[in-house]
């Protein structure tokens, strides 16, 4: 490894959003392997003597339902684990899929530059002019719903993010004599790329990958809150919203934790993403004198 | 006698690795009115960080841990914050290195200038008349339509005048010059080196003039100070310490450097590099120890005093070692150029061109273009070293990227041993790159910071046309260290791990990698000191010895073109304004430019005067 490649992962290590934000989500990538063995019940199973039973340390709680139930007295806890595996699986391919499709395209506008980047850049100003959630329910509708409808979804519309972003970075890169001396050793365009210009612009682009899961994770919920995502017999977070909705004002609990699983996963991804960007851009270290 | 600034057994330390140490140590300096005292050193010797020990600008980790420094007999490192501040600007004064920073482009000059005018309290009616006639005083022409002009609207030496009268008008006692003319080209800083002698001859200032330049500092100053890793080496009057110097350093800077006139000597460089700030705790006595031709084991253990040499010189070193007859430095004689071969040229460029811009728009109107080179050509034999000089904007850099197929030709023809690849085909890319390779300018940007130098130094060797297996790679990037000068432990380094000159060295070795049979070097040794510039040099010449190889080499420095080139063609505004055997266009310049060109780089001779004053 450069010593370069060690200073970065030894300022990530040393950097408190990093290490808060790996604990979270290892935790949560954890519990979305092994729910099967950690879930109390399956999360389907419907309870109906049971039903909107408070958290066990409630009054009137059971500790056989450790967050309690909800309207038709399904396991809470047994759900919000389930429903991790859910948004970690949209989260990752999603936000994978949005960055292969834009940093592809900007790496292309980038090198090539003249007229690739002038297609390139007048495609993603045309695409983000569209307001963003109206196209994603204009595609979910037209493609109908389905949690893989989702995933392309946001890969179609999010992969703008990326291409703007690594676009201006690669054209700086682009003027490093280095880029020219590969071209001198002979390079093929396609070695120049991914030899050359895709490690310059690498810890740009998994900053804003991790950013981009924070989204997908949000952007999942929504959409299975309005019923365009998961089957009606998969657990997810937003369909426990949407659920405890009417009893919300009996039973709040059921609305509470899933929001708080949500606010938990996108701050862990938004912390991972800024603690990123503060260790591996270089910028920022000049301007604070540690390189 | 008065002195405005006397430094006494000033250190400055900061830790480094869990030590306490010494980055400027045992400073001792005067400074009368009216005289200048030069501080010379290589790029870590400390010099700037006394200019910043005076503004009491020292970076966090820095602070001074000994001595005495005073000015005008006050007590520089004990005055209070307000005082100080009182100070500057008023009786210290300072003129930057880099003139279009120093300037906030937001403001008008008229808008900077009448700031510090009103701190120097001038009152608001009488600021306009004081500038014009301030700038007057520096030689801008046309004052009166500078004023409400931004600092980008003006080249980098008309800044430099500016901040030049700012530093004057308060009539300062003292004025530091950090570097005021490195950024700037030579015909500038000629002017620049004069303006500032002159207003600091006429308003009796003492000034601090600190350079890398010794050439430079013997013209311009009264009194020199060496420094070598944060210790003075040498100390005395300027002609003294050209003419007669004492120290093994100072000897070899000397020798380091190319000269415009007289017999071509191979020149002394030395081993290595200065040892870096993290190195300092190791070497307790003489900090050049390691790197002295002539030590002796008394040096390295230190604790010797500056030994003095009468008429002021003084010299830091023991006595054995100051022995004048040590020849050890002694630089010997280079073989004249080799007498051009008729072989054909490898490189032929026919009325090439390059016109930027000039196209029509949408709507057919024409877009002003510039011309960065006009129709020139030039030829390079085997073996044969040809330099292109030209000051910044003369169209060489440009020059270099058209011959490489970096960018298109606007109209003329490239031919490589007769075949013409001027168009940027793959088949001419096979000729064109098999035969010529680059050398890049600024090593920092072209060698990729995440490839170890094996890689980088064989980097060729992963193109499609002459992929190699590992072990072919490995022997092969071995023989190129060996070749550039470079120790095997570097296969595995990284070229932030790498001093400039090591990176230098890289570059090189990857241009060699194809075994090319003529080198484009763009101003290769411009960033290096003198003393790593010299190692670069004589490598280069060692090249021709070893392969016959060929070499385009851009620069702006005449001295180190006449070291190297046979062939020399000046270049001005893009156009070729003289060309010829360079030891005849030297001796005889024919054009006016080349005169100009010449007349601005100081001269060998101290007592030649310098720079002569323009009618």
């Amino acid at each position: 490894m450069s010593p370069r490649a060690a200073a970065a992962l030894r300022r990530c290590a040393q950097s408190p959003r990093v290490i808060v934000a790996a604990i979270i989500l290892i935790a949560a990538i954890a519990v979305a392997l092994f729910a099967p063995f950690l879930a109390p019940h399956s999360p389907q199973d419907q309870d109906l003597i049971n039903t909107l039973l408070p958290p066990m340390w409630a009054v009137g709680g059971d500790p056989s339902y450790p967050l309690g139930t909800d309207t038709l007295g399904r396991c809470i806890l047994s759900r919000l684990i389930y429903g991790a595996r859910v948004a970690l699986y949209v989260a990752f391919v999603a936000a994978t899929g949005a960055m292969l499709l834009g940093a592809a395209l900007a790496l292309l506008a980038s090198y090539f530059g003249g007229w690739v980047d002038w297609i390139v850049s007048r495609m993603v100003d045309i695409w983000m002019a569209f307001p963003p959630v109206v196209l994603a329910l204009i595609l979910l509708v037209g493609m109908g719903a389905g949690v893989n409808k989702v995933i392309l979804a946001i890969v179609l519309i999010d992969w703008t993010r990326f291409c703007r972003v690594i676009r201006s970075e690669g054209i700086v890169v682009m003027k490093r004599d280095y880029i020219a001396a590969a071209r001198l050793s002979s390079f093929t365009n396609l070695q120049i790329m991914l030899k050359e210009l895709l490690p310059a612009v690498s810890p740009l682009l998994i900053t804003l990958l991790s950013l981009e899961m924070g989204i997908a994770v949000i952007v999942e919920a929504i959409m299975s809150f309005v019923g365009l995502s998961v089957e009606p017999d998969v657990a997810a977070w937003g369909v426990m919203i949407a659920d405890a909705r009417q009893t919300m004002n009996q039973a709040p609990w059921g609305v509470i934790f899933p929001v708080f699983a949500i606010f938990l996963l996108v701050l862990a991804f938004n912390l991972m993403g800024d603690g990123l960007r503060r260790a591996l851009d270089t910028r920022l270290l000049i301007s604070r004198g540690a390189a | 006698m008065t002195v405005v600034l006397e430094a006494k057994g000033l250190a400055v330390s900061t830790t480094a690795g869990g030590r306490t140490v010494d980055v400027l140590r045992n400073i001792d300096l005067s400074l009368a009115p009216g005289r200048v005292l030069g501080l010379v050193g290589e790029s870590g010797a400390g010099k700037s960080m006394i200019g910043r020990v005076i503004a009491r600008n020292l970076p966090g980790a820095f602070s001074v841990s000994r001595g005495a420094l005073h000015f005008d007999g006050r007590d520089l490192l004990t005055i209070s914050d307000r005082d100080r501040l009182a100070l500057l600007g008023r009786d210290i004064a300072f003129i930057p290195q880099e003139p279009l920073t120093a300037l906030n482009p937001t403001l008008t000059i008229a808008q900077q200038f009448g700031e510090h005018l009103e701190r120097l309290g001038v009152p608001r009616g009488e600021r306009r008349a004081r500038i014009v006639s301030a700038l007057a005083e520096v030689r801008l022409r046309d004052p009166q339509t500078l004023l409400d002009r931004y600092p980008f609207q003006l080249s980098g030496g008309m800044c430099q005048r500016v901040l030049i009268a700012m530093a004057f008008a308060g009539r300062p006692k003292l004025i530091v010059a950090d570097e005021p003319t490195t950024a700037l080209d030579v015909s500038t800083q000629a002017h620049i080196v004069q303006i500032i002698r002159r207003m600091q001859r006429d308003t009796g200032t003492a000034l601090l003039f600190i350079t890398h330049d010794l050439r430079l500092a013997a013209h311009v100053c009264d009194e020199i100070m060496v420094l070598y890793a944060g210790d003075m080496i040498e100390r005395g009057p300027a002609r003294s310490i050209i003419n007669n110097p004492r120290h093994p350093y100072t000897r070899a800077l000397l020798a380091a450097n190319p000269a415009l006139s007289g017999p071509r000597l191979r020149l002394a460089s030395l081993p290595d590099q200065m040892p870096a700030i993290s190195a300092f705790a190791d070497l307790p006595g003489c900090r050049f120890a390691p790197r002295c031709p002539v030590r002796d084991p008394a040096c390295a253990a230190g604790g010797f005093e500056p030994l003095s040499l009468g008429d002021g010189h003084i010299a830091r070193c023991a006595p054995g070692c100051l022995s004048g007859e040590t020849q050890a430095i002694a630089p010997t004689a280079l073989a004249p150029w080799p007498v051009a071969r008729s072989d054909a040229p490898v490189l032929q460029v026919d009325n090439l061109s390059k016109r930027y811009g000039g196209g029509r728009t949408l709507f057919g109107a024409e877009t002003p273009g510039v011309n960065a080179v006009l129709p020139m050509s030039l030829s390079v034999r085997p073996g044969e070293f040809v330099g292109v000089v030209g000051e910044s904007g003369s169209g060489k850099s440009t020059l270099a990227r058209l011959v490489m197929g970096l960018e298109p030709p606007t109209s003329g023809a490239i031919r490589i041993d007769g075949k013409d690849v001027t168009k940027d085909a793959p088949q001419a890319r096979v000729i064109r790159l098999d035969a010529l390779q680059m050398v890049f300018q600024d090593p920092q940007s072209a060698l990729n910071p995440r490839r170890p130098v094996q890689s980088l130094v064989t980097q060729a060797m992963e193109s499609p046309r002459r992929r190699a297996d590992a072990v072919t790679r490995l022997s092969r990037a071995k023989a190129l260290l060996t070749e550039t000068g470079l120790a095997p432990e570097m296969l595995d380094r990284y070229p932030a791990q790498l001093s400039g000159g090591q990176k230098q060295r890289v570059n090189i070795a990857r241009a060699l990698c194809v075994t090319p049979r003529l080198l484009v070097a763009d101003e290769i040794v411009s960033g290096l000191d003198v003393s790593v510039q010299a190692q670069i040099l004589n490598l280069l010449l060692d090249l021709r010895e070893a392969r016959d190889i060929g070499l385009l080499f851009i620069s702006h420095d005449l001295a180190v073109v006449r070291y190297l080139c046979a062939r020399v063609i000046v270049m001005q505004n893009g156009a070729v304004v003289e060309e010829g055997v360079t030891e005849e266009v030297f001796a005889a310049p024919q054009h006016p430019y080349t005169r100009a060109l010449l007349a601005a780089v100081p001269p060998d001779d101290v007592d030649q005067p310098w720079p002569v004053e323009a009618a």
